[in-house]
């Protein structure tokens, strides 16, 4: 017996893996991820052959992990298979490139692409050494409501919060937190704390415009938004461009999106976002159909509003309140939505 | 589409630093292919009579680094709020945020590294630009890898990078040099400083470095701590290069004292950082609106703006050599030889902005005239400042502002003071026992009074805008009777005769009661 298993022996304790509950699990996601771990700990201890093998299966179960594409690939590396390595590192990084960012105009956590497990791994290990140290409980708190798990993200800020307690920035990622979770008042008041501290925050000034619009208050919510605008510096057209878009403010957004294009030509929203502006300014565009494959119902239901205000208002009303119906509270085209009802 | 940001000073930072960075200098522009990628060295704090540490180190560098390198030259004045506040000579944060405000817009990429790496594709035929232009928007680490102090001191050629380049890769397998250590997040390997890749864009975005940092260490680790949140993940780039560290701990360098080493706080800069913004530092990062001086080694070198000075102002030598002498009994005379003593002033000099305002108190017309000549052709656009009480002296040269020395004095940045004898001739032979006339006895006695005012009274008479003390060279002032006089008040080196020349900083004190007199006369 090697001496930590004698130690678990004489200690009476479970030899269990952290990621043991995960490997029982029926959901992919939880499952896939769980073995990653696993394969991260084989290759630690230099079991690479056995590393590879559950970094396969979880990628069997979840095929674009790239967290899992990028382990193999370093593997791989480590076994002298380099050829093999170069064609899953450079797959790992699309991967992770293919993945859509949130809006440039939110907190900057919601722009992260990935599933983070390697992250939340690693900062978790950090924790068994650092103990007066928020930082990792933070990271692992941006990494669960990156995932859109709130709740579990909630836990990681309280943790931060412990540690550094009234923190401006950690109090406003709770926040982002709680509004995710739509509990709005509480958000809202996280907000109010963080800016009270730092008053030019742009993102939270948005975070705080997105609650204020999920309690209803549309008027709140501008005031927020215009107040971010004047923040951003001209430099960061794409951010300046989303915040404008909210306001459904199109006169204001076509220039920026003009020079978001110019930066990010390839960006599919970009394009479908001129051509909004375009269409609500009432200059004539091609008719070509640029909402993007695999976008949220509620953007597909906001176009079809734009392209009816022109004909039918009824219609346009309509596609508008559906918008609002089945899109999250923060996506850019409900908070227009909201705006061209309210003009309507 | 790159900018390597590192920084530096002219000082003997570790063992054999000269040779280390030069082999690093000459890798880094090796591996660079894209005509927008640079070299951008801050030259945080070199005093200013010393040149930069690249130009001090530019014969051993390679025309392509010399072409790609810009300096950035930060002053010891522009320091001087910050020199209380810290035991470091040099700043990482305000250094390398120095570089970034002023570098290349066009260059998607910043590369933050330090004076002694060595970067290898691990496909040779791939520049490192090729590999940047490929890459995703992202932040990029690679682990370090070590090279011990006897292969690079021993074996590598400093102007041969592709040669080093080529050893290095077979030593690596030779003498298993390739060995990561990881780190925990967000560190991920060790010594990650060495090579933090991100985008420009990110870096303005989240202000640059953190400049609260000024006690040394950790400024790259608080980076990836907060380019890992804002990118939610630090990636890696093992396949795509290695970096190799001279390793240099024969010596230990100034911020290394063992246990004892003075640190920025774990806590604050790494383990408790919530946010990756400095909104406390967002306007004035990187020292936007400080002017920083640009120097270059390709263009305008301190030799050529030398060369271009002293070629106005003196003609070549007509013969083999000239004479002087050192004999005691020549003691009192104060003859010298103006076009032999002249590179060595212009030399004292050379390296200062070239803004500079220097106040000249001097006896002889003609080495205000040539010393004026040489000062413009050197680029300086400075003021030459001739304090009136000076007699005898060239009125109208271009460049020279003449005026009371009591309000001279409060607008110089550097002092020159001059004692030879106003009556002798260019042609004139020199140290062969001549005697001072009357009039040159006038102008000795009137500069010589300025000079003791000026020294004992350097703190008070300081402009505003400076903090530092200004610095003194004294022309004609070894083994005559002006020697005691300007070191009394003067902290000079010794220097050998043949110069003619001293400087210095003037002393806390004055060493002579007369001295003392007159600095408390002046406070009264």
């Amino acid at each position: 017996m090697s001496k930590p298993s004698i130690l678990n022996f004489l200690m009476r304790r479970k030899p269990a893996h952290p990621a043991a509950d995960d490997l029982k699990s029926k959901d992919p996601e939880r499952r896939g991820q769980g073995l990653f771990r696993v394969g991260r700990t084989k290759m630690r201890a230099g079991k690479t052959e056995e590393a590879l093998a559950e970094f396969d299966q979880a990628l069997k179960l979840l095929p674009n992990y790239a967290e899992a594409v990028a382990a193999r690939a370093e593997s791989l590396d480590m076994m002298g298979k380099v050829d093999a390595a170069k064609v899953e590192y450079e797959r790992a990084r699309k991967l992770w490139a293919g993945q859509r960012p949130g809006a440039p105009d939110r907190s900057y956590l919601f722009r992260q692409r990935g599933r983070f497990t390697f992250e939340v791994d690693s900062y978790e290990l950090a924790l068994l050494r650092v103990k007066t140290g928020s930082f990792p409980h933070l990271a692992c708190g941006n990494a669960l409501l990156a995932q859109g798990h709130p709740e579990e993200a909630i836990k990681c800020y309280d943790r931060a919060l412990k540690i550094k307690p009234n923190d401006p920035d950690l109090t406003a990622l709770k926040g982002e937190a709680q509004s995710m979770a739509g509990r709005y008042k509480a958000a809202i008041e996280a907000f109010d704390f963080a800016l009270a501290t730092n008053l030019k925050a742009p993102e939270t000034l948005n975070a705080r415009a997105i609650a204020k619009l999920g309690l209803g208050d549309l008027a709140g919510a501008n005031a927020d938004w215009q107040r971010q605008l004047e923040l951003l510096p001209p430099g960061q057209a794409a951010a300046r461009a989303c915040v404008a878009l909210r306001l459904a403010d199109y006169g204001m957004a076509l220039p920026e999106l003009e020079k978001a294009i110019a930066a990010e030509p390839a960006d599919a929203y970009w394009q479908l976002y001129r051509q909004t502006a375009l269409r609500r300014l009432g200059s004539a565009v091609e008719a070509g159909d640029l909402v993007p494959a695999g976008a949220h119902d509620a953007e597909l239901e906001f176009q079809k509003g734009i392209a009816a205000l022109a004909t039918d208002k009824g219609a346009a009303k309509a596609h508008f309140q559906k918008t609002i119906k089945l899109g999250p509270v923060s996506l850019i085209e409900v908070c227009a939505a909201h705006n061209e009802l309210s003009r309507l | 589409m790159f900018s390597v940001i590192i920084y530096g000073r002219n000082d003997s930072h570790g063992y054999n630093l000269h040779k280390r960075a030069a082999i690093s200098f000459n890798a880094l522009a090796e591996v660079m292919s894209d005509p927008d990628d640079e070299i951008l060295f801050v030259d945080y704090n070199t005093p200013d009579d010393h040149p930069t540490f690249p130009e001090a180190i530019a014969d051993t560098l390679t025309e392509k680094a010399k072409k790609v390198m810009r300096i950035f030259r930060v002053r010891p004045e522009q320091h001087a709020h910050l020199k209380n506040k810290t035991h470091l000579v040099a700043l990482e944060s305000q250094s390398r945020n120095i570089a970034l405000r002023r570098s290349n817009p066009k260059n998607r990429w910043v590369l933050y590294t330090n004076t002694d790496m060595l970067l290898t594709s691990r496909n040779p035929k791939e520049s490192l630009s090729d590999i940047l232009g490929a890459l995703p928007d992202g932040f990029y680490q690679i682990p370090r890898f070590e090279i011990p102090e006897m292969l690079w001191e021993a074996a590598f050629d400093r102007k041969d990078p592709v040669g080093n380049l080529a050893k290095l890769r077979d030593w690596s397998v030779r003498f298993h040099l390739n060995q990561v250590v990881h780190n925990f997040m967000p560190m991920r390997y060790d010594a990650l400083g060495d090579f933090q890749a991100c985008l420009r864009e990110d870096m303005f975005a989240i202000h640059g470095f953190d400049e609260d940092m000024i006690l040394g260490w950790h400024c790259d680790s608080n980076l990836a701590a907060r380019l890992a949140l804002y990118r939610g993940r630090v990636d890696t780039l093992i396949d795509k290069a290695f970096g190799y560290h001279c390793d240099h701990t024969r010596v230990a360098a100034a911020n290394n004292k063992g246990r004892k080493t003075t640190m920025n706080s774990h806590d604050r800069f790494i383990w408790n950082v919530s946010t990756p913004y400095l909104p406390n530092q967002a306007e004035t990062w990187g020292w936007p609106d400080v002017e920083i001086e640009e120097v270059r080694l390709d263009r305008e070198t301190s030799y050529e703006r030398f060369t271009a000075g002293l070629g106005l102002a003196i003609k070549p030598a007509t013969v083999p050599f000239t004479n002087t002498s050192c004999e005691w009994h020549l003691f009192d005379d104060l003859t010298y030889d103006l076009p032999h003593t002249l590179p060595f002033v212009c030399d004292q000099v050379l390296t200062y902005p070239r803004t500079t305002a220097i106040m000249v108190a001097a006896t002889r017309p003609a080495f205000v005239e040539s010393f004026a000549t040489a000062w413009r052709g050197m680029g300086f656009s400075g003021p030459i400042l001739v304090p009136q009480e000076c007699e005898g002296l060239p009125a109208g040269l271009p460049g020279v502002t003449s005026g009371p020395f009591a309000d001279l004095v409060k607008k110089t940045d550097l002092f020159v003071f001059e004692f030879g004898l106003a009556s002798q001739k260019v042609d004139d032979p020199t140290r062969v026992g001549r005697e001072a006339s009357a009039t040159d006895k006038k102008r000795l006695k009137a500069v010589e009074k300025l000079f003791r005012e000026a020294a004992s009274t350097e703190a008070d008479t300081r402009p505003a805008r400076r903090k530092l003390a200004r610095r003194f060279i004294g022309v004609n002032v070894i083994y005559n009777k002006y020697w005691p006089i300007f070191t009394d008040y003067v902290g000079a080196n010794i220097n050998p005769f043949c110069s003619q020349v001293l400087a210095g900083s003037p002393l806390p004190e004055p060493t002579t009661v007369r001295g003392k007199i007159l600095r408390f006369r002046k406070r009264a």
